[in-house]
This record gives C-alpha cells, sequence and structure tokens, in this order.
C-alpha cells in the first residue's frame, strides 16, 4: 500500500454533469432520464457502494462507467481516460449481476479465467507466462486452486461466482466493478462476499464500485456509499445514512422496512462470522444471520 | 480410382473441406444455439437462387455459377443480418425473425423460379417440356444438392471459400469462444458483442451457402450442427472438442461420399446421414460409458 503523505492521487472515477436517456424503443415510447445529472467523484482505493431501488438507473451508471453506453449529456472519466479507453487497457473488471455464461460450454474454470486475456491476443500468440502468472493468482486469490481444471458446469453456484470474480481480477485492474453481486445470497455469504473483496481490495490496491439494491450487500463491501434514485441523493460515509435519506431515495418511509438495521461496524461484526451461532432468536432481527447458518455450513461442505 | 473424372475428385475434395468448415464452426452453431438460424439462412439462400435466375445469372457456364454462388451468398449475408437486427427488435427472439426471413425468401424463392420459367418458356415460344424437367431438376439440385455434377472451378471457388472461413474463424477463435461462453459480459472486456455477432453471422452466411453446394438447401444446416453436436457428446474439454467434430465432420463427408459414388446414392443426403449415424454412435457412447465403467 502506498503510504498516504503521498499527493492526492487522481480519482479513479470522475462523473460529471451526467445524464443518460434511452433511446425510446416503440412507436408509443417516451423516454425519462434514466440517471439525471450526476456528479460523483471516486476515490482511488475507495470502496464505493452504491444503493438504491430497482429501476433506480444503476446499471445504467455501471454501463456507462464501463463504457458500454455513452453519457446523453456530461461527461465521465476514469483513471483520466473515457471509459472504453481505460476498459480497453483492462484497467475495469467486471462481475455481471447475473451469470449468464452457457454452463453447458466443455471449458475449465481456468480456461474461463484466461478468456479475457486470451481474447485480446493476436491469432499466433499464446498465453505468456505474465499471463499465466496473473491467472494463477488470481485463482490463489479466490482460493480455487483446486478446481481450476474442473469443467465449469460442475462448479456450485458460489464457486461459479467466485470464478467469475477471478475472471475479472486476472487482468489486474484498477477498478473492481460488481452489479448486485449478492442477489439471493444470506447475509453470511454476503459477508463472506465482503471479506473475499476485501482481500482483493487489499492485494491488488482497487477501487471497488458496488451497486445494489440492498443496504446490507453494501454493508458487507463498502466504506463510502452514494444513494442513486435517478440522481444522486447521498455520497459519503456509511454512518451518515439514515432513514430519512433512505426514505428519500427508496421514495418511502423504509424505516420500517428496515426496522433500526444502521449500516454500522456492530452489524458487520455481529455477522462476521458464521460458525460463531448465536442464540436462537437474539439478534435474529438485527442480521437474520442465525437463520442461514446451517444453509452456508452445508454449502461449504459441498466445496471441500 | 484412377476411372475418377478430375470432377469427381474436385468434389470429393471440395466436400472434405467443406465439411471441416462445418465441423469446425458447429461447435459453436450448437452451443450458441444457431442451429435454427442455420436453417433459416439456408431456407433465405433460396430467395438468392430466385433472384440470380431471374437475372438470368445460373450455373451453366462457369461464370453463370460463380456469379450464382456471389448472388446467393450475398443475399444469405444480408438475410443473417437482417434476422439478426430483426430479433434484436423483437427482444432478442430470434425465433420469430428466423420465421418470417425463412418463410418470405422461400416464397420470394418460388414466386421468382416461376417468372424465370415463364420467361424461359416465352423465349422459346413453345411448350418447353424440356425447360420444365431442367427446372424441376434444378430446384430437386438446390433443395438437396448435387455436388457430383459440379465442376472443377465451381468446386475449386467453394474449396478457397471455405478455407477462407476456416482460417478467419481461427484468427477469431478466441474472441467467438468468450462471444459465445458469454455474450451479456463481453462488451465490458473491450470486446463488442454486436460486431462478434455479426462477424460470426456473415462466416455463418457463408459456410451455409458452401454446405448447400453439398447438401442443398434443406440440408445444408445439418453439417454444420452434427459435427459438434456428436464431439460434445465425447468430451467436455475445449480443444478436443473442436478436434472431434472436425474429424467428425471429415470422416462422414468421406464415408458419405465413397458411399454414394459406389451405390449411385446422392451424395448429399448420403453424407448428411452418415454424419447423423456418428452422431447416433457418439450417443450411445455418452450414454453407455458411465454405465460400463461403473
Amino acid at each position: 500500500m502506498p503510504p498516504h503523505e503521498q499527493p492526492p492521487k487522481q480519482p479513479a472515477v470522475e462523473i460529471n454533469q451526467v445524464s443518460y436517456t434511452y433511446p425510446p424503443t416503440g412507436f408509443d415510447a417516451q423516454s425519462e432520464p434514466a440517471i439525471d445529472q450526476v456528479n460523483l467523484s471516486i476515490a482511488q482505493s475507495t470502496k464505493l457502494g452504491i444503493l438504491g431501488p430497482n429501476g433506480g438507473g444503476k446499471s445504467t451508471l455501471i454501463k456507462l462507467i464501463l463504457g458500454i453506453l455513452k453519457p446523453t449529456k456530461g461527461t465521465i472519466k476514469v483513471f483520466g481516460q473515457s471509459p472504453a479507453q481505460a476498459r480497453n487497457q483492462g484497467l475495469i473488471g467486471y462481475l455481471p449481476q447475473r451469470i449468464q455464461a452457457d454452463l453447458d460450454w466443455p471449458i475449465s474454470v481456468k480456461e474461463v479465467i484466461a478468456l479475457p486475456r486470451a481474447s485480446h491476443l493476436k491469432p499466433w500468440q499464446k498465453l505468456s507466462t505474465d499471463d499465466h502468472a496473473a491467472i494463477n493468482h488470481a485463482i490463489e486469490l479466490v482460493d480455487l486452486q483446486d478446481l481450476a481444471n474442473r469443467p465449469i458446469g460442475a462448479l456450485s453456484g458460489g464457486q461459479l461466482q467466485r470464478t467469475m470474480i477471478a475472471r475479472a481480477i486476472a487482468g489486474n485492474p484498477k477498478l473492481l466493478v460488481l452489479d448486485e453481486p449478492t442477489v439471493g445470497v444470506d447475509i453470511a455469504g454476503q459477508q463472506r462476499f465482503g471479506k473475499l473483496i476485501d482481500t482483493l481490495h487489499k492485494e491488488l490496491d482497487l477501487t471497488v464500485i458496488l451497486v445494489s439494491h440492498d443496504m446490507r450487500a453494501i454493508a458487507a463491501v463498502a466504506d463510502r456509499v452514494a444513494c442513486l434514485s435517478r440522481s444522486l441523493h447521498f455520497h459519503d460515509s456509511p454512518k451518515g445514512l439514515t432513514p430519512a435519506v433512505l426514505a428519500q431515495v427508496f421514495a418511502h418511509d423504509v424505516a420500517g422496512v428496515f426496522g433500526d438495521i444502521h449500516i454500522d461496524a456492530h452489524l458487520a461484526e455481529d455477522c462476521d462470522d458464521p460458525a460463531h451461532a448465536h442464540p436462537p432468536n437474539q439478534h435474529q432481527h438485527d442480521c437474520g444471520c442465525t437463520e442461514n447458518d446451517s444453509d452456508i455450513n452445508s454449502s461449504r461442505g459441498a466445496e471441500s | 480410382m484412377n476411372d475418377l473424372a478430375p470432377a469427381i475428385l474436385a468434389a470429393i475434395f471440395a466436400a472434405i473441406v467443406i465439411s471441416i468448415m462445418g465441423g469446425a464452426l458447429s461447435v459453436f452453431v450448437v452451443l450458441k444455439r444457431l442451429a435454427f438460424i442455420g436453417q433459416g439462412i439456408s431456407h433465405a439462400a433460396f430467395g438468392g437462387v430466385g433472384i440470380a435466375l431471374v437475372l438470368g445469372v445460373h450455373g451453366a457456364t462457369t461464370a453463370g455459377a460463380i456469379g450464382q454462388l456471389a448472388i446467393v451468398a450475398a443475399f444469405s449475408i444480408a438475410a443473417a443480418l437482417f434476422i439478426a437486427s430483426l430479433s434484436r427488435a423483437h427482444q432478442g427472439r430470434i425465433d420469430t425473425a428466423i420465421g418470417v426471413v425463412l418463410s418470405a425468401s422461400m416464397a420470394l424463392g418460388f414466386v421468382l423460379f416461376t417468372l424465370a420459367e415463364s420467361k424461359h418458356d416465352h423465349d422459346h415460344q413453345g411448350h418447353a417440356t424440356h425447360g420444365h424437367e431442367d427446372q424441376h431438376h434444378l430446384i430437386e439440385d438446390i433443395l438437396f444438392g448435387n455436388i457430383l455434377s459440379t465442376t472443377w472451378p465451381k468446386a475449386a471457388t467453394a474449396i478457397a471459400v471455405a478455407i477462407a472461413i476456416i482460417t478467419i474463424t481461427w484468427f477469431n477463435r478466441r474472441r467467438f469462444i468468450f462471444w459465445a461462453f458469454d455474450e451479456p459480459v463481453v462488451d465490458a472486456y473491450g470486446l463488442s458483442s454486436k460486431r462478434t455477432t455479426n462477424t460470426f453471422l456473415i462466416l455463418l452466411a457463408l459456410a451455409v451457402v458452401m454446405a448447400m453446394q453439398i447438401a442443398g438447401v434443406v440440408l445444408a444446416a445439418a453439417m454444420l450442427v452434427l459435427p459438434g453436436a456428436a464431439a460434445l457428446n465425447l468430451t467436455s474439454k475445449l480443444r478436443p472438442v473442436f478436434i472431434y467434430s472436425i474429424l467428425i465432420g471429415a470422416a462422414g463427408a468421406a464415408l458419405g461420399m465413397a458411399i454414394g459414388i459406389n451405390a449411385g446414392y446422392p451424395a448429399g443426403p448420403t453424407i448428411v446421414l452418415t454424419q447423423s449415424i456418428l452422431y447416433l454412435i457418439t450417443l450411445t457412447i455418452k450414454t453407455l460409458a458411465p454405465k460400463l465403467r461403473s
């Protein structure tokens, strides 16, 4: 890790007055902007969670950062360059929301992880020693050494996700973009995911952007939070995220939905270790992790 | 084999090279679930044949044959790209797009055939019964293929195009694998999914037109499905799948041609039948192997 005294680094992502409106899809369709005049500067090495309701423009923002969409208005810079340039230099790693890869493919875990690097080789080139080293390092970081030669279809859901994380980091990116990575994952799984991202963040000095509608998913990973509901409502440390802010973002009173949950260190510690089971009923309302412990242990057991 | 005419040797060679091409592409076709789009393209090609015929470009001369091939290829590529853009407009419902293009082209083809035929009748001022027979023969050749009556320039053209397709596929193999395996993410890794799709569809359309030279409109797509489907029964490893698929395609073509020539069967259907039998054998191996092992 670089010493803190260094002069402030250029932001990883600089979003300046960005709006995006999808082109109308039908004869009678009218388009409203999916995101509207967003300003956001993401410092290097932060782990930013972008929280927002479904349809709040989170996926659009990700596509803009990845350079798949171009802003209708405003500018985006990723490490001082256009998103497409940054992406094509391998500066961005991306984990999709749902894994839609075709698991019937006769392809091994390692081959999947190598795909981004391999697809940019000249036809007559082979993966270099550097490529292999980076791929193997990525495999080690997500702890898939034992499964590297397995066919992709033989993996469990969690192993598959780790494969896709390894694929995202195998190109040595400086920015890792995670789109709703823990949908349908219980809270202990989220915590485990948070730990993995934390390890990668430290090992690879990554800037991490995590997008989710789920506050717990954000809490498990992020040290900064931004709230997006078409426009940006909040951008600060998670501690400032009060029910009033959330009510504004989610457009209704969320206090009833989230109860007393605040994103704070206490919650993270409580759920840190799934094996450290709480007595039944206690804390269950707080983090819900006791309920699902048995699932987690059994899925772990299946992996080894 | 000394008594084989050069055209027959060229036909055998063309069948094998085109089957190698089919073997290489069919792995992608099967895994990317494009078998039906192959059918769509080959039937659309029928419309292209109709256009060539109305324009007076037909296979009687070498130049005509190659001109016809070019028109059919251009029409098929246009149909393939049209299917892709139509399916985007239908929110990815590619079956709707294929259904529309396939039937429209087939209908167009038949209408143009009749138009060309009536022109033909008119030119000769007579009943032209001979012309009618030719026409029906021609339609049968287009539908089911007739490689054994090919000429060597036509076979050489098909071989050259097939080799070009194989080469371009090899050049793009890693991109195609990434795209076919996980298309939704490739844009995020700097690979344009739209451009890759279009590149593959153009290659597929050309490949279908080459396969049509052997197996005709109705059976061409089979040559772009069977070898890959068979190979996938045998292995779950990336490189061997492609090798097996190419070997199965080539073996099917060689065997099919040998049987066809010696027994006097039509070559295209015999090749497709042989490849189908090879597929059934691999399916049996796949089903029985685990039971035998245990």
